[in-house]
């Protein structure tokens, strides 16, 4: 493992987003779609798609934090 | 350019992929004092801390002063922002009894919101959230809140919901009590700061990256002749990020303030 030096950190913050990256999509996607069939329901949907979206963008951010600790 | 801003002094771009500093904290980092009394000594993040501090009770001093039948437009405008963290957040998420919460979520959205506009104030460009000691402060005082009122409303049967959930089956109720206990106690206080923390310190650096590194490049135009035009895509690209952090900096303080809302009534209402 000795020549896997050096930008190890950015691949593991890459690696890290991708999960995130596809969840956060999967639920704006849905969120979309859900204030297009329900237009009257949007303000909840919203509210719900921001705390979807925290919860999955968390991940990626703990990937962030590693980059600068690593 | 003397002064490095992300890499280095030591730094030889030849051998190393990525010039950072040791300690990329240096760069929220303040250590010298504006002024001193006694031992304690302001920094230049203190000073933001009491400057946030004082903004948010002058907005809401100047917008609640007079109360008469037709407010001014600052005064409406306050209390709009006021009604939305009220009635969005706090009555919202918690229901009813959520009004009790109310002057904690407003004091949290207007503190945390002014703190992550600084970063997009001209001349202060510093985002007090992006410090780990004032995100932790504020997501340990949500889990101080959060605890307290779990205990008070639901008594020991609070922990008793977490860790033996009646709504699965009993082989799983060890691996999902377990799970449940250390994301509740652990990972909720941590992720609530990091988030803030992360995002705010992302996009400071981003700012600085682009936009400074923009200036150094058009601003040596006289040195290196026309390839200091690359600099200008990326002192563009920088305006476009600066716009994107204000979007953020909003939307980090609705956040913080509604998962703190969202943490108080799982609390209060542990059957789901």
């Amino acid at each position: 493992m000795e020549e896997l030096s050096g930008a190890v950190a950015v691949m593991g913050y890459g690696l890290a987003a991708i999960g995130p990256g596809i969840g956060i999509g999967l639920v704006v996607a849905a969120a979309i779609s859900a204030m297009a069939r329900q237009p009257e329901a949007a303000g909840m949907v919203r509210t719900t798609m921001f705390l979807g979206i925290a919860f999955t963008e968390a991940l990626a951010l703990i990937g962030f934090v590693l980059f600068f600790i690593a | 350019m003397e002064q490095l801003i992300l890499a280095s002094g030591a730094c030889d771009p030849a051998n190393e992929i990525i010039c950072k500093p040791d300690n990329v904290v240096d760069l929220f980092l303040y250590e010298d004092n504006l002024l001193s009394i006694g031992p304690w000594g302001i920094t230049r993040t203190v000073f933001l801390i009491l400057l946030a501090m004082v903004i948010v009770l002058a907005l809401l001093f100047f917008g609640l002063r007079k109360r008469r039948m037709n407010p001014s437009k600052y005064g409406i405008s306050i209390e709009s922002l006021m009604l939305f963290v009220r009635d969005e957040i706090a009555v919202g998420i918690i229901g009813p009894e959520g009004v009790k919460y109310y002057p904690w979520l407003l004091s949290l959205f207007l503190f945390v919101l002014v703190g992550n506009l600084f970063e997009v104030t001209p001349l202060i460009n510093f985002p007090i959230t992006a410090r780990m000691a004032i995100a932790g402060g504020l997501s340990l005082l949500t889990w101080v809140i959060f605890v307290f009122v779990g205990f008070k409303k639901n008594g020991f049967g609070y922990v008793g919901a977490l860790i033996w959930p009646t709504t699965v089956p009993v082989a799983l109720r060890p691996l999902v009590g377990l799970i449940e206990f250390i994301s509740t106690f652990f990972l909720r206080p941590l992720t609530l700061a990091v988030r803030l923390f992360a995002n705010m310190a992302a996009g400071h650096l981003m700012l600085t990256l682009l936009l400074v590194s923009g200036w150094v490049f058009i601003s040596s135009f006289s040195e290196i002749g026309l390839r200091a035009l690359i600099g200008v895509p990326w002192f563009v690209f920088g305006l476009g990020i600066y716009v994107f952090e204000i979007i953020v900096a909003v939307l980090q303080a609705y956040i913080i303030t509604l998962l703190s809302a969202v943490y108080v009534d799982s609390s209060i209402h542990i059957e789901h």
